[in-house]
């Protein structure tokens, strides 16, 4: 709804410098609840991963830079803007929204208020600059919106009222730009996708006119993607808790599909909402509760024909994706200090990489990561300082010789076991000084005591311990303190051994080897015992060890 | 790598062509504006011919390819992020079309172009 009173009002004042900085946070605030429709449409698997992020970095960047600039002077905030777009710009389409902004900025250069013709000009020069910044530019992309925007405000000029009627005329070329993408560029059109790019540059100019209108930026458009767009792998990441359902519904609407009603309807039972079109066909992707899992479907007959359903209780495959997933690494900011770590199971590596480590060595007791793996691991990260933690005493040497092949400056903190690893990384501090960071992370270890719990492999006598082959027998720091008949007995020995009693947390770390439900039923006997204490059990994954556990 | 034996005979891809397609995925990359010469003897040599392997230097290493590019990029843009979408640029290209990996793509900023100041 356009709020007229509002237009009316906003068309009789100057548009100043404070006017534009609200225009620019229009458009992030636009571009960014919208981010994923830009970043589904992504053809390439390079080169520019995910474009809708890298925009909304980039103008969050100029938005950063001007959001407590106080000047009504618009040269001068547009000046800013195109500084701080410049400074933060990311990817390809990052760049190319920081010249045009930076063309923009030249246009409206010591204009203190923006009237028509400046605003005209300043969008030409933003074209401009935009294309002066590549030898052959591509067209179908990001450039030809830009293009089209400048050359329709240019025809508009004339006709024009004020600015709003240029911003109007120049959000109605973004849109038909885009949509026009595919012809000019045909592996779009073999995606069945627009530019996604320029898909971005729209909803920044978008933003900008709704604000002017006074209508919402928060709820995102209502959009039907082709149907080989749809991504219905990543909707799993926002499952909400109660929406337990996924349904998905393919079917023909018996007439003209009303969107608006649609949605609305969609919306009052579930979440994540996806609609799709493909040859006359849509396709609805829902997420719902329990109870409500009919719903779609049966609204979905009243209104068209239904030809297929598919229902899959999100939680139970939750689980499966978690497994298999992908850890999420920390992004290394260029300049910081990245944490590479030598893990020896995956949970360990989930915990790890939740405490801000960049990369991981697949690694541990008997199979030792080569000097090569650890290289690897971390040359291409964009930072020469890396800090490694091996959390094994037989993988220590291994990282040394990383940190003398290297060019980059690596310190090695020597954690001998993964507690100290986990203590090490609590005091890690990204953006420190490479030297003090280490010393302080170095200084972390003696934190935490480390057991382990293993089943021994041969009979032996080791620092006055009788060990027999199969039996379970428990490490304190390295150092073999206890034999026993059950794992049970081994950790309360150990624990004893390690004056648990005297520390606060106990976190229990299984092994491949042990089930979920023993680690627990184990935990609840320590629970017993020390009940002051906090104990966890985590997932550890690690072969070998059926505990490791930490003791601090 | 660039070898392979069919029942044919054999396929050899020659590193400039290898360069020819990283030559077009460079220049196509936004904040490019040109390539520089390798060297003095190259900018000489790319004066009298067209060469379209200029500025760029392709190296078979056993089974890798090493690409290096040296660009001049646009003023006024960041140097970083252009530097980092061509590199990608280019892998993927090269990638794409020849079905060979590459091991790396090193870029060498070798001048900046001011085409007009702020």
């Amino acid at each position: 709804m356009i709020d007229t009173v509002r237009v009316n009002r906003l068309r009789k004042m100057p548009t100043d410098g404070q006017s534009m900085k609200r225009l620019i946070e229009s458009g992030l605030i636009w571009l960014r609840t919208n981010k994923d429709i830009v970043n589904a449409l992504n053809v390439f698997p390079v080169p520019d991963g995910d474009t809708g992020t890298n925009m909304v970095l980039t103008l969050q960047a100029a938005w950063n830079e001007i959001k407590d600039l106080g000047t009504h002077n618009l040269g001068e905030m547009a000046a800013a803007v195109s500084k701080g777009a410049l400074m933060g710009a990311r990817g390809n389409s990052g760049v190319i929204t920081s010249q045009i902004l930076r063309g923009f900025s030249r246009g409206v250069h010591e204009k203190s208020v923006l009237d028509k013709e400046t605003f005209v000009k300043a969008l030409c020069d933003a074209r401009d600059t935009a294309y002066k910044g590549v030898v052959r530019p591509v067209e179908g992309t990001i450039l030809t919106v830009i293009k089209e925007v400048a050359n329709a405000a240019e025809a508009a000029l004339g006709e024009a009222k004020d600015t709003i009627n240029i911003l109007e005329v120049a959000v109605k070329a973004a849109d038909e730009a885009v949509r026009n993408t595919p012809n000019l560029l045909p592996v779009l059109k073999q995606a069945g996708v627009v530019d996604s790019g320029g898909k971005g540059l729209f909803f920044i100019l978008e933003g900008m006119l709704r604000h002017v209108y006074g209508e919402s930026l928060e709820t995102p458009t209502m959009s039907v993607q082709p149907m080989s767009a749809m991504n219905l792998q990543d909707a799993l990441d926002e499952v909400e808790e109660g929406q337990d359902y996924e349904v998905v519904v393919d079917f023909v609407p018996t007439g003209e599909l009303n969107l608006q009603s649609f949605y609305t309807k969609l919306e009052e039972m579930g979440t994540s909402i996806q609609v799709g079109e493909g040859e006359g066909m849509y396709r609805m992707h829902i997420h719902v509760p329990l109870e409500k899992r009919y719903e779609p479907i049966d609204y979905i007959m009243d209104i068209g024909t239904v030809t297929k359903v598919a229902m899959e209780n999100l939680l139970a495959q939750m689980d499966d994706i978690q497994k298999s997933k992908q850890l999420q690494f920390t992004v290394v900011e260029p300049g910081n200090i990245a944490v590479v770590v030598v893990s020896p199971g995956l949970g360990l590596s989930r915990i790890f990489a939740s405490l801000g480590v960049a990369a991981i060595v697949a690694g541990g007791q008997s199979m030792n990561p080569s000097t090569q793996d650890i290289l690897n691991s971390f040359e291409n990260l964009p930072t020469d300082k890396v800090i490694i933690l091996p959390n094994n005493k037989n993988i220590i040497l291994a990282a040394n010789q990383a940190k003398e092949v290297t060019v980059k400056h690596v310190m090695v903190v020597p954690t001998r076991t993964v507690p100290q690893g986990l203590a090490a990384m609590l005091s890690f501090i990204p953006d420190g000084e490479l030297d003090s960071v280490a010393e302080k992370m170095t200084r972390a270890l003696s934190a935490a005591k480390t057991g382990e719990v293993t089943i021994a492999t041969r009979t032996v006598e080791i620092d006055g311990v009788n060990v027999k082959d199969g039996q379970v027998i428990a490490l304190l720091d390295g150092k073999l303190v206890v034999s026993a008949e059950s794992v049970e007995e081994g950790v309360m020995d150990l624990l004893e051994k390690a004056s648990a009693e005297e520390h606060e947390l106990i976190t229990f770390f299984y092994g491949e080897d042990m089930p979920h439900a023993e680690a627990n039923r184990i935990a609840d006997v320590v629970r017993a015992k020390y009940s002051s204490h906090e104990i966890e059990v985590q997932e550890g994954g690690q072969p070998h060890y059926q505990f490791i556990i930490s003791i601090e | 790598m660039g070898d392979e034996t069919t029942t044919l005979g054999g396929i050899h891809i020659s590193p400039n062509a290898v360069a020819t397609i990283a030559y077009h995925a460079t220049l196509q990359s936004y904040g490019v504006v040109g390539l520089a010469p390798k060297n003095l003897a190259d900018g000489i040599v790319s004066t009298i011919t067209r060469e379209p392997s200029h500025g760029i230097n392709v190296r078979y290493k056993g089974e890798d390819i090493d690409i290096d590019i040296n660009i001049i990029i646009e003023f006024g843009t960041r140097v970083n992020s252009v530097a980092q979408s061509v590199a990608n640029t280019v892998r993927f290209n090269v990638e794409k079309a020849l079905g060979l990996q590459v091991n790396s793509v090193n870029v060498h900023v070798a001048g900046l172009r001011i085409s007009d100041s702020d």
